[in-house]
C-alpha cells in the first residue's frame, strides 16, 4: 500500500533512482512499521542464538566455574585432540550419522507415502481416524515408549511369543533384541517412525490442499487413472515442501535425538546405541568437564553448518526451491 | 492508511512489552527466591524477646520431600520456640548440576545448602564460608557431637567448610535390618527345611533344587539390576563374595591398608562364571540385562524370582510391597526374601553389616556466603545438637509419639506405629527432620542408652515383626535379620566410594571407563556360550589392562591411610 502510494505520487523524480546508502535509508523509512515489527525478533534472536557463541571460548580453556573470563587457564586445542584421538568418539559419530540417515530416508518415504495414501481416502471419517491413531505416539514422552518398546521386545515380550508361536525359535531361546548390537539401529529406526510417521505428515497434507484441484480435474478428463494422478500431480506439487524440508533436516544430521538412545540404550548394545549427546553426557556433563561438552557442541554446529550449505547448494544447482 | 499504520504500530509496541515482560518475569523467577527469604519476617515477641524470628533457606541437592517451612511441623514450631529461627526447605527438583550451576553463575545462594554429588562445584565456587571461628564461639554442641571429625572435613587450605550431615555419638548400635545380601525366597528355605546357607555354591544350589522340582511354575533362579548407574548391583557382588563391605571399586586390605580393585580380578571371574553356568542353565534371567529399574521392581514382586543380590536401600520398594501382602494375607508370606551372608567359601567372614564407618567426606552442609547471619543458623544447629532436641527430632514427644518403660527404654505402642504414616511423619517433622541438618548417625547411642534411630531400636524392631517373621528368624535361633551375618568390624576408612575426587581427574575418568568396559562386558560374558566364557574373558582382561588401575589404587591406598592416621 505504502510503495503503491509513492510510486503514483512521486512518479517524475524516480528516474534519479537513489542509490547505495540512501536507497537503503529510504527503504528503511518505508517500511519502518514492518521494521519495528520485526525489532523485538531480532533482539530475540542475537541474544539467544549469537551471544551464547561467546561461549564457545569455553571450549579452549579448562574452564571452572566459578572464576572469572581473565582467569581461566587458556589450553589451545587440548580437548578438541581428545575427542578427536579418542577412538570412542569416531564410533560415536558413526551411530550419530547412521541413526541420523536411517532417520532421515525412513522417516521421510514413510510420511511421505503415508500422506499420498491418506490423500487418496475420500471417506472423512475413516481418514481422520487413521490420521488421530498415526499421530498419537507422537504425544507419549520418549520415557513411557521406550517402556513400552522394552516390554514388547522382551524375552517374555509379545514379539517373542508370536516368534515361538510360528516355531522360528525354540522357547527358551527366545531373542533379546536389545541385547544385540547390530539390531540397535533397526529398532531405533522403526520405533522412530512408528513414533513419528503421522505427526510428520501433516506438513505433507497441508501441502496437498495448495494443489489446485482444476489439476486434477484436467488429468481426469485426460484418462489419467489415480495411481498417474499422484506421481504426476500430488508429487510434483508437493516438491518443493519436501526440498526444503529435507535441506532443512541435512542440518540437523549431527542431531539423532538424546531420549531414544538413552533409554533404550544399554550396555550390549552401547557399540551401536552411543552418540554424541550421550557422549558428551558421560565424558562432558557428568564429570563437570564443561569444556568438552563445548568442544563437541562446536564441532557439531560447524558440521551442521557446512551440511547445510552443501544442500542448499546443491539445490541451487539443480534448479529447485530452496532456503536461501 | 493512517489508521492502520497506528495500529501496526501499536501491535509492534505490544508485542515489544510483552517480550520485555516475559523476559523480566523470568528473572524475578530465578532471584527472588534468595533475596526475599532473607528478609526478616520482623514478627517481634514469642519466648524468646531478645531475638527477632528470621526465615533462612536450606536448598537440599536430593530430591525428597515437598517443600516448605520447618514452623508448619510441630518439631520445627518447637525449634522456632527455641531459637527463633524458621528455615523454607527447598529440595531438588530436576537436575542438579544445571540447579547448581545456576546458583554458582548467578553468585547467589541460598542461606545454607546441600550440594550433594555437586560438593566439588560448590567448593570451587567458594560458595560456603569458614565455620571454624563460628563453632569455636557458638558451637559448643556441635564441637561434643563431631569432636576430631571435623578435621577430616577441612579443605586443602586447612579450613572448615562443610559439617557432615550425620555423626556416630557414643556406641554404634548396628541395624536390625540386613543392609545388602544375597536374598532368597522363603519358600527356598522352607522346602529345604531352613539348611544354613554360607557359600555361594550352597546358594546357588539351593535354587537350582528348588526350580528342579516346580519345572512346570516357570520360575526364574536369579535376577541382577544392571540398569545405567544401578549396575554396580551386578558389579558388586565379586567385593562382598571376598568379605569386604562396601567400598565401591576397591577391596581394602585392613591390615596393610593397601587398596585393590577388583574388576578385573580372579572373584569377578568366578562371579561371572557362576552367573554363566547359571543362564547356560536357563535360571539366569537374562532380560537383567536389558530391563530397567521399574521392570527390576516389577519383577521382584511378581512371585517368580527366587533370589537376587542387591543392597536394601534398593530393593525397598518391592520387599514393602511383598510385606505389606503378607501382612493382610499370611499365606503369600512364602513369596518374602530373607537376607543370606553369601561369601565364596565358609573360611570369609562376610562384611555385608555396615560397621560404624569413617566420615564421608564429599557429602555435607555448609552456610554459604549469602547468609546474611550465620552466627544465628550456626547457633541452630547448635541447639539443634543438644540430646533433647535430638531425641525430638527422631522420637518425638513422649506419651505423643513414643513410650519409655520402667527401664528406661524407648518404644512405640502399636497404636503410635499405626499413627506415625507418611501423612503424620510430614506434618509433625519427622519428615524434615530425618536430614538436611548436621545429627547423629541413626546407630548412634543416646546417653541413656537407647538408639537414637527408631528403627534401630531392638525393642521397636521386634513390634515390626509379623508372626511368620519371628518363625523363620526363630528357625535360624536370631532375634533380627542383621544377626544372621558377621558382626560388623570398625574400618576407619570406610566406606570407600566417600573419597572426595577432584572433578576431571584421572579417578574420575578410570571410574568411568571402567564402568563402561564391565557395563559392557558383563553382559556378554553371562550370556556367552559356556565355551566361549574364556575367550570373553581374555577379551574383557586385554581392554581392562588399558586403563591406569595401578594409578587408582595407588591413589586410594593413600587417601585410606589418610583416613586412618586422622583418626588416630
Amino acid at each position: 500500500m505504502e510503495t503503491n502510494a509513492i510510486e503514483t505520487t512521486s512518479m517524475p523524480p524516480l528516474k534519479e533512482k537513489p542509490k547505495g546508502i540512501k536507497l537503503f535509508f529510504v527503504k528503511l523509512l518505508q517500511q519502518r512499521a514492518l521494521v519495528i515489527m520485526s525489532v523485538p525478533f531480532l533482539i530475540w534472536l542475537i541474544l539467544f542464538k549469537y551471544v551464547p557463541i561467546w561461549g564457545w571460548t569455553i571450549a579452549f580453556q579448562d574452564y571452572k566455574p566459578a572464576l572469572g573470563f581473565w582467569d581461566q587457564k587458556w589450553i589451545g586445542f587440548h580437548h578438541f585432540e581428545f575427542l578427536f584421538g579418542d577412538d570412542r568418539f569416531l564410533r560415536v559419530l558413526r551411530n550419530t550419522l547412521a541413526m541420523s540417515a536411517i532417520n532421515l530416508v525412513f522417516g521421510f518415504l514413510t510420511a511421505i507415502i503415508l500422506a499420498l495414501l491418506l490423500n487418496e481416502i475420500r471417506k472423512v471419517a475413516f481418514k481422520r481416524v487413521v490420521q488421530t491413531v498415526s499421530y498419537l505416539p507422537h504425544f507419549i514422552s520418549w520415557v513411557v515408549a521406550a517402556s513400552i518398546i522394552q516390554t514388547t521386545l522382551s524375552p517374555d515380550g509379545i514379539i517373542n511369543e508370536l516368534l515361538v508361536w510360528f516355531g522360528f525359535v525354540n522357547e527358551g531361546n527366545e531373542i533379546l533384541f536389545l541385547g544385540i548390537p547390530e539390531y540397535f539401529w533397526t529398532i531405533f529406526g522403526a520405533s522412530s517412525i512408528w513414533k513419528d510417521i503421522g505427526w510428520n505428515t501433516i506438513v505433507y497434507l497441508a501441502a496437498m490442499t495448495t494443489i489446485d484441484p482444476a489439476q486434477y480435474e484436467a488429468a481426469e478428463i485426460d484418462g489419467a487413472n489415480r495411481l498417474q494422478k499422484m506421481t504426476f500431480i500430488t508429487l510434483p506439487g508437493i516438491k518443493s515442501v519436501v526440498i526444503v524440508l529435507l535441506i532443512m533436516n541435512i542440518g540437523y544430521l549431527l542431531e539423532s535425538g538424546f531420549e531414544p538412545q538413552y533409554l533404550l540404550g544399554n550396555g550390549m548394545n552401547v557399540d551401536y546405541s552411543e552418540n554424541i549427546d550421550i557422549f558428551v553426557l558421560k565424558y562432558g556433563i557428568a564429570q563437570s568437564n564443561f569444556s568438552l561438552s563445548i568442544a563437541a557442541g562446536m564441532f557439531k554446529t560447524v558440521v551442521s553448518f557446512i551440511l547445510l550449505f552443501v544442500a542448499n547448494n546443491v539445490a541451487k544447482r539443480m534448479g529447485e526451491s530452496r532456503l536461501f | 492508511m493512517k489508521k492502520n499504520k497506528v495500529l501496526l504500530l501499536s501491535l509492534a509496541a505490544a508485542l515489544m512489552l510483552s517480550a520485555v515482560t516475559a523476559c523480566s518475569g523470568n528473572n524475578s523467577n530465578n532471584t527472588d527466591k534468595p533475596t526475599a527469604t532473607n528478609a526478616a519476617t520482623g514478627d517481634n515477641g514469642g519466648s524468646e524477646p531478645t531475638k527477632e524470628k528470621v526465615t533462612y533457606t536450606i536448598y537440599n541437592g536430593v530430591a525428597g520431600s515437598k517443600d516448605g517451612n520447618t514452623n508448619e511441623t510441630t518439631i520445627g514450631k518447637m525449634l522456632e520456640d527455641q531459637t527463633g529461627v524458621n528455615f523454607k526447605l527447598e529440595f531438588l527438583v530436576g537436575d542438579l548440576n544445571t540447579k547448581i550451576g545456576t546458583m554458582i553463575a548467578a553468585n547467589e545462594y541460598p542461606d545454607v545448602l546441600i550440594p550433594d554429588a555437586a560438593m566439588e562445584e560448590v567448593m570451587n565456587a567458594g560458595a560456603f564460608i569458614p565455620l571454624d571461628e563460628l563453632i569455636e564461639e557458638h558451637g559448643p554442641n556441635i564441637k561434643r557431637v563431631y569432636g576430631n571429625k571435623l578435621d577430616q572435613m577441612r579443605s586443602a587450605d586447612g579450613k572448615l567448610y562443610i559439617l557432615p550431615i550425620a555423626a556416630q555419638v557414643g556406641e554404634f548400635i548396628p541395624d536390625p535390618e540386613a543392609g545388602a545380601g544375597f536374598w532368597i525366597q522363603r519358600r527356598v528355605l522352607e522346602e529345604a527345611g531352613y539348611p544354613v546357607v554360607k557359600t555361594l555354591d550352597q546358594y546357588i544350589k539351593l535354587i537350582e533344587d528348588y526350580e528342579a522340582k516346580h519345572k512346570d511354575e516357570k520360575l526364574t533362579g536369579l535376577i541382577s539390576l544392571t540398569h545405567d548407574w544401578r549396575f554396580f548391583a551386578t558389579a558388586n557382588p565379586p567385593m562382598h563374595l571376598m568379605g569386604y563391605p562396601n567400598d565401591g571399586n576397591v577391596m581394602i586390605n585392613g591390615d596393610t591398608l593397601e587398596a585393590k580393585t577388583y574388576a578385573g580380578d580372579e572373584a569377578t571371574k568366578k562371579w561371572l562364571k557362576t552367573l554363566n553356568d547359571l543362564n547356560a542353565k536357563g535360571l539366569f534371567d537374562k532380560a537383567s540385562f536389558v530391563d530397567n529399574y521399574d521392570q527390576y521392581i516389577a519383577k521382584l514382586t511378581s512371585h517368580n524370582v527366587l533370589g537376587f543380590f542387591d543392597y536394601k536401600w534398593q530393593v525397598d520398594n518391592a520387599l514393602n510391597v511383598l510385606k505389606d501382602a503378607a501382612r493382610k494375607d499370611p499365606s503369600l508370606d512364602k513369596y518374602r526374601y530373607f537376607p543370606l551372608p553369601i561369601t565364596f567359601d565358609e573360611s570369609i567372614t562376610d562384611a555385608y553389616i555396615d560397621a560404624e564407618g569413617g566420615v564421608v567426606t564429599n557429602r555435607g552442609i555448609g552456610i554459604t556466603v549469602s547468609a546474611k547471619d550465620p552466627v544465628r543458623i550456626i547457633e541452630y544447629f547448635d541447639n539443634l545438637l543438644k540430646e533433647e532436641n535430638q531425641i525430638l527430632t527422631s522420637w518425638g514427644i513422649k506419651g505423643e509419639t513414643y513410650e519409655v518403660n520402667e527401664e528406661g527404654r524407648y518404644y512405640r505402642t502399636q497404636e503410635q506405629i499405626d499413627k506415625i504414616n507418611e501423612a503424620f511423619n510430614e506434618e509433625f517433622g519427622f519428615k524434615y527432620y530425618s536430614w538436611n541438618w548436621p545429627m547423629y548417625g541413626a546407630n548412634s547411642t543416646l546417653s541413656d542408652g537407647n538408639a537414637k534411630g527408631v528403627a534401630i531400636q531392638p525393642e521397636v524392631f521386634q513390634m515390626s515383626l509379623t508372626e511368620a517373621d519371628k518363625a523363620i528368624l526363630g528357625k535360624y535361633g536370631v532375634q533380627t535379620y542383621s544377626q544372621m551375618f558377621a558382626k560388623p568390624v570398625f574400618r576407619p576408612w570406610y566406606p570407600a566410594w566417600g573419597f572426595a575426587k577432584e572433578q576431571n581427574s584421572p579417578e574420575i575418568m578410570w571410574e568411568t571407563k571402567k564402568d563402561e568396559l564391565t557395563k559392557k562386558y558383563y553382559p556378554k560374558m553371562v550370556l556367552a556360550d559356556p565355551g566361549k566364557f574364556e575367550s570373553v574373558w581374555e577379551d574383557y582382561m586385554k581392554e581392562f589392562g588399558k586403563l591406569d588401575t595401578a594409578g587408582y589404587e595407588k591413589w586410594t591406598t593413600e587417601k585410606a591411610k589418610a583416613k586412618v592416621e586422622a583418626v588416630k
